[in-house]
């Protein structure tokens, strides 16, 4: 950076700073505007709109909506499909934690399979690469109601036929629509699709790593196994866990996944369905905004424990 | 030594655990896969049959017929659907490397106040959730358009604006990311020579950065065809969906159509893994290098 920069303090016209400053404000404003005019303006508004009584009949007239204080939150805590009420009825609260972190935990889990697997050269190695990416890169609405049609509940589903035809069940079920089997599949689902970033990831730190080690440890007599435990794992620890902290998020925030596998139904209801469903469903933005808000909350909150934890440790 | 002996010699168990694993995931990847494809090609009486059949009798259109022939009594007029994802597309991929060309170019470049402050501010982008960002997008948009008299919904424009918040923060890394690794000795030759800072951008920056102009373009194309919830909050009227609510209106129509929404996938996926392989090396180094949101 500094070493780029200083021919132009050789420049004879006073002021260049200034006139640099100013055309690359000129060049990112477009973007900046678009981003900030479309997202954090947006948040800040969402905000508002959580503590105030915005329905589809004032819609047009959103700035002398009402405030209703913290209502629309008492009425998204007190909400069925929001609060816990024993382990047969989560609610979206609940579900939407105990999904991200398992869902997670299993994406990364398989992307460091996938990666160890494709660490080491062989015949063939790049076309699989490519393969593996395939559920991450093709459209969420194809793989989603294919695996709706896998699943299906009628015996010409493939899953239902293949465990008729094994003699495992008598009668077809219903995956997607029994209670528990459903936010199985779901988190099921979500790492075989998100696995393949956890992999790029954590292949890309697998390929950095000083080959000279192993030799080391080689010499040593350490097996497959040590060499793994205690020369792999620590080089990748911090990459696992930033790539824990962004799928996290990711998968805290999902809207399409669920909402196409089972609407939310089933037990598999999380907090950005319910979101949709309040505003655009229900048309109560208010409320709405106010479990968006709620979840954005509970992310703060995992934020702030990873940077006080994982961070900290690994420093 | 005999031919089993070599076998039994060469299969040793790490070998062996490596091909079993191997074989899972592909299995796992490949065979959803192939049963959309195959899927599409089947006709009613075997999507809904008593068994399934794994090998469709024969290579069916019916479905595709379904999607594209006006003189099928079931017919979807998908190809207007397509045409309205393209419409969506390309424009954000454009607009989106046009863009993210010059604001990419100030950050890995130029000097300025605010800088950081400005990227962190991007950066945030990560942590919204998109339903978080729909309330009130669509409550200002509903509010602005009341005024200047045009619809929040049906209207492709502003689906393509929101498309261009979500993607300019990562492509705006991912160029800046590029441009840093073009010498700055070429266009501080240049500028010596007395070309202006966009006649450098132009003739110098822009041509050695191509590749990873293309996996931009490419990468915020994908979004725009890929992208779901804007779409269905957005879009009312059939005639202005978007493939992914089309596909998703025809799964949920009362008479099953499962091969219908097979071949409306299948058309989807192909252009996107298609883009995907030709691309294949420069979009990995982008998806690594951003980390795409997804």
């Amino acid at each position: 950076m500094k070493q780029q920069n200083t021919w132009i303090s050789f420049d004879r016209w006073g002021g260049l700073q200034a006139r640099e400053s100013r055309l690359a404000w000129m060049l990112i404003s477009p973007t900046a505007l678009i981003v900030f005019g479309l997202i954090l303006f947006p948040v800040i508004f969402s905000v508002w709109i959580s503590f105030h009584d915005v329905t589809l009949r004032n819609l047009n007239d959103v700035f002398h909506a009402p405030f209703v204080g913290w209502d629309n939150y008492r009425n998204v805590i007190n909400d069925f499909a929001f609060k816990f009420q024993g382990l047969r009825q989560w609610g979206a609260a609940v579900t939407s934690v105990v999904y991200s972190f398992v869902a997670t935990a299993l994406t990364v889990l398989l992307g460091l399979v996938a990666a160890l697997l494709l660490n080491r050269p062989f015949r063939g190695r790049g076309t699989i690469r490519a393969i593996f990416l395939f559920p991450y890169i093709a459209p969420i609405v194809s793989v989603a109601f294919v695996w709706r049609w896998i699943l299906d509940p009628r015996p010409s589903g493939v899953l239902n036929d293949l465990l008729m035809r094994m003699g495992i069940i008598d009668l077809p079920k219903a995956y997607l629509a029994t209670r528990g089997l459903a936010l199985v599949l779901v988190i099921i689902f979500t790492a075989w699709r998100y696995f393949p970033f956890a992999m790029l990831m954590i292949l890309a730190r697998l390929q950095a790593i000083d080959g000279t080690m192993y030799e080391a440890a080689g010499v040593d007599g350490a097996n497959a196994w040590h060499k793994f435990r205690h020369i792999t794992l620590p080089e990748l620890r911090y990459v696992l866990g930033a790539i824990f902290l962004l799928r996290l998020i990711w998968t805290f925030n999902k809207f399409d996944d669920i909402y196409l596998l089972t609407g939310g139904g089933f037990g598999t209801n999380v907090l950005p369905i319910l979101t949709y469903q309040f505003s655009f469903r229900a048309f109560n933005f208010g409320k709405g905004a106010a479990t968006a808000m709620i979840l954005l909350g509970i992310l703060g909150i995992f934020m702030l424990v990873y940077t006080r934890t994982v961070m900290r440790e690994s420093e | 030594m005999n031919l089993i002996d070599r076998l039994a010699q060469s299969i040793t168990w790490p070998r062996f655990l490596f091909a079993l694993v191997l074989m899972f995931f592909l299995t796992s990847i490949l065979f959803p896969f192939y049963w959309m494809v195959s899927s599409s090609f089947k006709n009613y009486a075997e999507i809904g049959g008593r068994e399934a059949v794994y090998i469709p009798g024969a290579l069916r259109l019916e479905a595709y017929r379904e999607l594209f022939d006006p003189n099928d009594p079931h017919y979807w007029n998908f190809g207007s659907n397509i045409v309205n994802s393209i419409k969506v597309a390309v424009p954000t991929a454009i607009i989106a490397v046009i863009l993210s060309t010059l604001g990419a170019y100030a950050i890995a470049r130029l000097r300025f106040r605010g800088k950081g402050f400005l990227l962190n501010g991007i950066l945030l982008v990560y942590l919204f959730p998109g339903v978080l960002l729909i309330i009130p997008l669509f409550a200002m948009i509903a509010r602005i358009g009341s005024t200047l008299g045009f619809g929040v919904q049906d209207n492709l424009p502003i689906l393509i604006v929101t498309y261009l918040a979500q993607t300019l923060p990562v492509a705006l890394y991912m160029l800046a990311n590029y441009f840093r690794t073009v010498p700055a000795e070429i266009e501080q030759a240049a500028l010596i020579d007395g070309c202006s800072r966009f006649s450098v951008i132009w003739r110098v920056t822009l041509p050695l950065s191509i590749p990873a102009l293309v996996s931009v373009a490419i990468y915020t194309f994908m979004i725009a065809w890929n992208e779901f919830l804007y779409a269905l909050v957005f879009l009312n009227s059939r005639d202005m969906f978007t493939m992914p609510i089309k596909i998703s209106m025809i799964f949920n129509d009362p008479t099953p159509r499962l091969h219908v929404v097979m071949a409306a996938s299948t058309v989807m996926t192909i252009p996107v893994v298609i883009l995907f392989l030709a691309l294949q090396r420069f979009l990995t180094e982008g998806l690594t290098a951003g980390g795409v949101k997804g």
